[in-house]
């Protein structure tokens, strides 16, 4: 009906007498109707004929029709208009958008983003929109493949049980590992951890969470007690000044981002980042450091504010233990010693610290620059401390705020039974061992009083021949590992080497012995927790290709298999675990023993951990008519260590591991590329569209100076050296990398086989961005 | 667990995993929104009116707020429903400054439904309009025959070719939406509302005489793109009271097209320094090659090359016949270039200003009057002086569609295309080929020899022109001519030993006699043949048009 509306007016316009049409615009109106007036000119009657010779309509018009789609959606292409539409959370990052799945039958046809979500209020970033395109790829895994060739599933989960038992029977427990991922929902990683643990009677159990936010994890539980992310995402609204340090938000979390324009405070927005980056652009400031010495730099505002009288002393006193001594290790951070060291000029040390003394509302957001380094964790302990010092913490626009990777990395340091016992428990506590056990119905003796190896160590264990088998879930080592040539030969020494994930065609799934076909997002039911604490909900809105399960499902199938089946029967669907897991999480900082069910994740727009029992019903926004959808922790000043006080943790800061030297002259950055890229690429590489949004061959962005002295040429293709490898790249000479320090995206293969591994000693996670490599012709 | 049934575990779970039941459980709810107000969200991103009589829809492009996310490009796809590739905005990156003021701006772009559109214009069967009361540049799918002529004819690589339709397809502005009070796809999907639609004058896309000399000057009550004339040094903004500037000329790397007249604007706070560059500056991009243009330029122009030399020695002979083949042949090849050659015939509707149009018609009447100079003699017998003088007028038909030719690609405004260097080419490969073809066929040693000094002018004159460019980095075509040097070396070493070849060919043709002779006046003109061939394979490939501001592409 509208349509038709429009076309009529189409028609209207194009009477000229009516409209005094401009001459430019005449011009193609010969080719056009008239309508209104007979025909009566030589000139009329040719433009009549004409007209008629003029095709509008027809079978490749109605290609690109749009309609109205209903479901509030606007027009639609008339031939994806859908039947019905459910919301999902996205399987990507760790921002957890809602994205509305547009189906037929049932099935998902198209996709856009949800408007009504609090995340993301209608928006979405390339992979977002894209998100449904990978499932379709030629090169799903539709079958198990034991050594290459098809089995059916039944071979593959007895192949599993019998050949994990028998290395287990000769090596020991401690001869198997697991190397997960914070891809999947949270009901599966429960799973797994506990069928790994409890089932297989396995220890070591990591995943690729550990490159992404262990260091918050770890910096979190030190510093408040619990691995607690305090902000939501309405403090990037509420700032008067955002503090980001190692971070890119523009292209790693361009809807967070969307936050932070939607700040109507007229913000100070403040980037420290070595390299000049899209959110370096957008910013108000931006202070290039020294790769490296961010930890200095923090130490020197932490001094300059103290100097500055800026310390909420009472606060501090109520709420925090540490202080004295923290305040007196800062003053070996000078002013002089600062600048110096980070590179960053005096006066602009003295504003920002001036920026964040004299402002009510400061916020401080990290990503992986911070958490990726060789001190990582007091790095961003340092940053927590600036947010404890300042008062900048449980209130409206404030917080030490961690912005962390994947979709359900959060699921993952809760509940992955890996890093902790199930639900954020110390397996060493007689009261959680008894809690955990008595909720699972297993025997408290299967539970280990120490946790496994982490990512690293299991690498290691590989490499020595300590461990003999690995599983591999929907993670993808072989690329994204540091020093990737290293891990791919720890591969080869394996005796069984299992892989679950969506393609059979990942580098590290090419090298399985067995490789098990998994359900992809879309695919399958359950939950993620974004980086706001946020729970949200997948729907199972695609068929699996072929005979590919989900997680959930593979894992029943080998329990089964393993013979432990009874054990887990509880474990019986996606929304069955998550009462136990809800019923895990009771008494802890993370309860969330309100939540009623799927329906009630889903009818609120997510919800955000804690949500006790006692708290629900809890205030609704009558606008909305959702539950207050945006809530941070600490508002009360009450920590989680047992003194309820938040402690101050801090280290002299140690040299890089790979400093330049004149063989290796320059510094090798790494990090994202574009927003259309997902980490190794596995999935976004699967869309036509997102590929046209980044170079396909891998390319390394040189300053103008350091490109001027090599001879070094845009376009040029060149090669990369590190001490570990060589790679080719093409150079793109850009000012935005400082002199003496190259950049190259995480997303090409070819990068991590330069990276030097060097770890974080309390978080164990991998310094990716700092390492010396050369230029070679 | 299923023990005893016949139904295993495994075929439980597998048709668990088969089974979709999210819109039972889930979807009630948005049963009940049908169309909600989506208009209302974007309403600070469109016109508050339809654009009024001399007004018209235009983006606007926010580029402090456009970030780089890219969601423009893929809501396009998506809520357009376009294939898998398909998309109807870009993203290019301008990189400049040096330690310090290092500068880097993502710049969105889509069509910029230009006042004056090319593509329109170019278009033979008027399978492109501009709606006169949104402004917007309409292409009509179904009307048009997948020629690929606007491909080449729009200065940003707008319009793009379907394989899979056999047409070309473009961003309509998303106009039946923007009807609705929708906002389009990129507007509804930018997460920082950096794109949005604007009413801007018509005929206002034009800079005042003053603001062109001193490119700085605040243009009052104009809004939209200004050609620039702003050289690099000076600031290209254009001040408007109460808004944020507009830059002048579209942005670095987008081709300063003042006679199309894009209606995009392009606003920004921050200063751009002065050596910003997109970030494919300097990219050598090998251009299509268009074989069966190349089959159709180098045949019909040997034909009519052999008809000029028939008329100019007067002679009415076998010849002739060979010059009628080519010409089919070569009209033959050009059809396999159009994506639906069944609505060709519709081509006089281009006329008035499309070159490629008036090419079709000269080459009918120039092939209609070959075929006729051909046939008529086997039925009636003509005067001599009569079938001479359709002779030569066949010929000046020839020459005079030639010259369509060349200006389909001049039109284009490409400078590796521009008038001086096209019209020597296809004119030159009517010269070689004509005396060349015919020497060969009558074996007249005369004809040879002016094959040979023909063949000799123009391959100094190709090679003077090519070297100048090269060595000259202002040259409007140096791009050009670096394709030519670095990424088609070995067409450009092939065509220096084919020359070499000629010339070593032609003694025998000067000292021998008989089938010797004949066989090397043979040679001569497949060799000719060969080296046009590859001539204009450089030609197309080598082209480097224009485009927007490209990002990175390595």
């Amino acid at each position: 009906m509208k349509q038709k509306q429009g076309q009529r007016r189409v028609v209207q316009g194009f009477s000229p007498n009516k409209l005094g049409i401009p001459e430019t615009a005449k011009s193609s109106m010969n080719s056009e109707p008239d309508g209104l007036k007979p025909s009566t000119t030589l000139l009329d009657r040719a433009q009549s004929f004409i007209h008629g010779l003029t095709q509008r309509t027809g079978p490749l018009t109605d290609q690109l029709v749009r309609k109205p789609g209903a479901f509030g959606l606007g027009q639609v292409p008339a031939r994806l208009k859908p039947t019905a539409t459910v919301n999902l959370v996205c399987g990507f990052c760790a921002t957890g958008c809602s994205l509305k799945a547009h189906l037929r039958d049932g099935e998902a046809i198209n996709l856009t983003a949800n408007e009504d979500y609090p995340v993301n209020l209608g928006m979405a970033c390339p992979k977002g929109w894209e998100a449904l395109t990978p499932l379709d790829a030629e090169d799903r895994g539709t079958t198990p493949l034991l050594d290459g060739k098809p089995v059916d599933w039944q071979t593959a989960a007895d192949t599993f049980a019998q050949r994990m038992k028998a290395i287990i029977a000769e090596h020991g427990p401690e001869s198997v590992a697991v190397l997960s991922t914070g891809q999947i929902v949270v009901e599966e990683m429960a799973f797994l951890g506990a069928f790994a643990k409890f089932g297989m009677g396995i220890k070591h159990i990591d995943s690729n969470t550990r490159q992404c936010m262990a260091t918050a994890a770890v910096a979190y539980k030190q510093s408040f007690g619990f691995d607690a992310p305090p902000f939501t995402y309405a403090d990037f609204e509420e700032s008067d000044v955002l503090v980001f340090i190692g971070a890119n938000p523009c292209i790693a979390h361009p809807i967070m981002w969307q936050r932070v324009l939607m700040n109507k405070r007229s913000p100070k927005i403040v980037v420290v980042d070595p390299r000049r980056t899209e959110t370096a652009m957008a910013a108000t400031h931006h202070l290039a450091i020294k790769p490296k010495s961010d930890l200095t730099l923090l130490y020197g505002l932490a001094r300059l504010l103290i100097e500055k009288g800026a310390v909420k002393r009472e606060w501090v006193d109520a709420h925090t233990s540490g202080y004295e001594a923290f305040a007196e290790f800062a003053q070996a951070f000078t002013l002089e010693r600062t600048s110096r060291e980070t590179g960053i000029e005096a006066a602009a040390l003295l504003e920002l610290a001036t920026l964040i003394a004299e402002h009510e509302r400061v916020s401080f957001w990290w990503t992986m620059g911070v958490n990726q380094g060789h001190e990582s964790t007091r790095t961003a302990q340092a940053i927590i401390n600036l947010a404890l010092m300042t008062g900048n913490i449980g209130r409206p626009g404030t917080g030490a705020n961690s912005i962390t990777g994947q979709c359900n990395a959060m699921g993952s340091r809760l509940f992955a039974n890996a890093t902790s016992l199930i639900g954020g428990h110390d397996p060493n506590n007689d009261g959680h061992r008894s809690k955990v056990a008595g909720i699972l119905g297993i025997d408290e003796t299967l539970i280990d009083r120490t946790l496994g190896m982490a990512y690293d160590q299991i690498v290691d264990g590989i490499a020595e021949g300590r461990i003999k088998a690995l599983w591999v879930l929907a993670t993808n080592g072989s690329h994204s590992w540091i020093d990737s040539e290293r891990y791919a030969a720890a591969m080869q020494k394996l005796e069984l080497l299992v892989v679950q994930d969506m393609y059979p065609t990942t580098d590290n799934a090419k090298l399985a012995h067995l490789y098990l076909p998994a359900a992809g997002w879309g695919e399958k039911d359950g939950c993620f927790i974004n980086a706001e604490r946020r729970i949200g909900c997948v729907q199972k809105v695609r068929r699996a290709p072929g005979q590919a399960l989900s997680d959930f499902n593979i894992l029943r199938l080998l329990a089964d298999a393993w013979g432990c089946a009874e054990r887990f029967e509880k474990w019986s669907s996606p929304e069955a675990v998550f009462e136990l897991l809800q019923q895990l999480s009771a008494g802890q900082p993370c309860d969330i023993t309100g939540i009623e069910g799927y329906a009630m994740l889903e009818r609120e727009g997510g919800v955000q951990w804690p949500l006790r029992k006692s708290e629900f019903p809890i205030t609704r926004n009558p606008k909305s008519e959702i539950i207050n959808a945006e809530r941070r922790l600490f508002e009360d000043g009450r920590f989680f260590h047992s003194d309820q006080r938040a402690k101050f943790f801090f280290d002299e800061p140690r040299a890089m591991p790979e400093p330049t030297d004149e063989s290796y002259p320059l510094l090798l950055l790494t990090g994202r590329g574009t927003s259309a890229q997902w980490h190794t690429n596995t999935r976004t590489a699967k869309s036509a569209v997102l590929r046209k949004l980044y170079p396909q061959e891998c390319y390394v962005e040189i300053n103008p100076a350091d490109a001027e002295a090599l001879g070094v040429a845009s376009q040029q293709v060149i090669r990369v050296s590190s001490r570990r490898s060589s790679v080719e790249a093409v150079a793109v000479v850009s000012a935005c990398v400082q002199p003496g320090q190259l950049f190259m995206p995480m997303h090409y293969e070819q990068v991590n086989r330069l990276t030097f591994a060097a770890f974080d000693p309390h978080s164990r996670q991998p310094s990716y961005k700092a390492c010396a490599v050369r230029v070679e012709m | 667990m299923n023990e005893g049934t016949a139904v295993t575990l495994v075929d439980t779970l597998l048709a668990e995993q088969q089974s979709l039941t999210a819109v039972e459980r889930f979807s009630q709810r948005h049963d009940r929104d049908a169309l909600e107000g989506l208009g209302g969200r974007y309403s600070a991103l469109l016109p508050v009116a339809p654009p009024g009589p001399g007004e018209q829809y235009a983006f606007e492009v926010n580029l402090d707020a456009c970030t780089g996310c890219k969601a423009c490009v893929v809501a396009c796809h998506s809520l357009n429903g376009l294939d898998d590739d398909e998309a109807w905005r870009d993203v290019g990156l301008l990189l400049g400054g040096k330690r310090g003021d290092a500068y880097q701006q993502t710049v969105t772009s889509a069509c910029h439904h230009c006042e004056d559109p090319a593509c329109m214009n170019g278009c033979p069967v008027g399978a492109y309009e501009k709606e006169a009361d949104t402004g917007v540049v309409r292409h009509l799918d179904d009307q048009c025959i997948g020629c690929g002529y606007c491909v080449l004819k729009c200065p940003y690589d707008v319009p793009k070719y379907n394989e899979r339709l056999g047409i070309v397809r473009k961003c309509d502005m998303c106009v039946g939406r923007l009807r609705e009070g929708e906002a389009p796809a990129c507007v509804q999907a930018c997460p920082t509302s950096a794109i949005s639609i604007r009413v801007v004058k018509v005929g206002g896309m034009g800079v005042s005489p003053v603001a062109s000399k001193t490119g700085i000057l605040p243009v009052f009550g104009t809004e939209g793109i200004l050609p620039s004339g702003a050289a690099e040094g000076r600031m290209p903004y254009a001040l408007e009271t109460g808004k944020m500037p507009v830059l002048l000329g579209l942005v670095p790397g987008a081709f300063d097209s003042s006679y199309t007249r894009p209606t995009t604007v392009y606003r920004t706070t921050k200063i751009m320094p002065q050596n910003t560059r997109p970030a494919d500056a300097g990219l050598l991009r090998l251009e299509h090659a268009h074989w069966p243009l190349i089959a159709m330029l180098v045949l019909s122009q040997m034909s009519v090359g052999m008809f000029v030399v028939l008329a100019l020695m007067g002679s009415h002979s076998s010849s002739i016949y060979v010059a009628a083949a080519a010409l089919q042949m070569g009209l033959g090849a050009s059809v396999l270039h159009l994506g639906r050659p069944l609505g060709a015939w519709r081509f006089f509707l281009g006329l008035r200003k499309s070159w490629m149009s008036r090419e079709i018609l000269a080459f009918s009447v120039f092939a209609g009057m070959a075929m006729g100079l051909v046939t008529l003699p086997m039925v009636v017998a003509l005067p001599p002086a009569i079938e001479h003088g359709a002779l030569v007028a066949t010929a000046l038909i020839g020459l005079l569609a030639v010259f369509t030719s060349a200006m389909i690609y001049i039109d284009t405004r490409r400078p590796f295309w521009k008038a001086s260097l096209t019209h020597g080419k296809f004119f030159g490969t009517a010269a070689v080929l004509g005396t060349s073809a015919v020497a060969a066929l009558m074996m007249n040693r005369g004809m040879v020899i002016a094959a040979l000094s023909v063949r000799v002018l123009l391959f100094a004159w190709e090679r003077t022109k090519y070297r100048k460019a090269l060595d000259d980095e202002a040259s409007d075509w140096h791009l050009s001519a670096r394709v030519m040097k670095h990424r088609l070396a070995g067409v450009m070493d092939g065509q220096e030993a084919l020359f070499l070849a000629s010339l070593v060919v032609a003694v025998p043709v000067m000292v021998a006699s008989g089938m010797g002779a004949v066989m090397a006046a043979w040679g001569l003109f497949i060799i000719a043949l060969i080296s046009q061939v590859l001539e204009r394979y450089c030609f197309f490939v080598a082209a480097m048009g224009m485009r927007m501001t490209g990002g990175y592409k390595a």
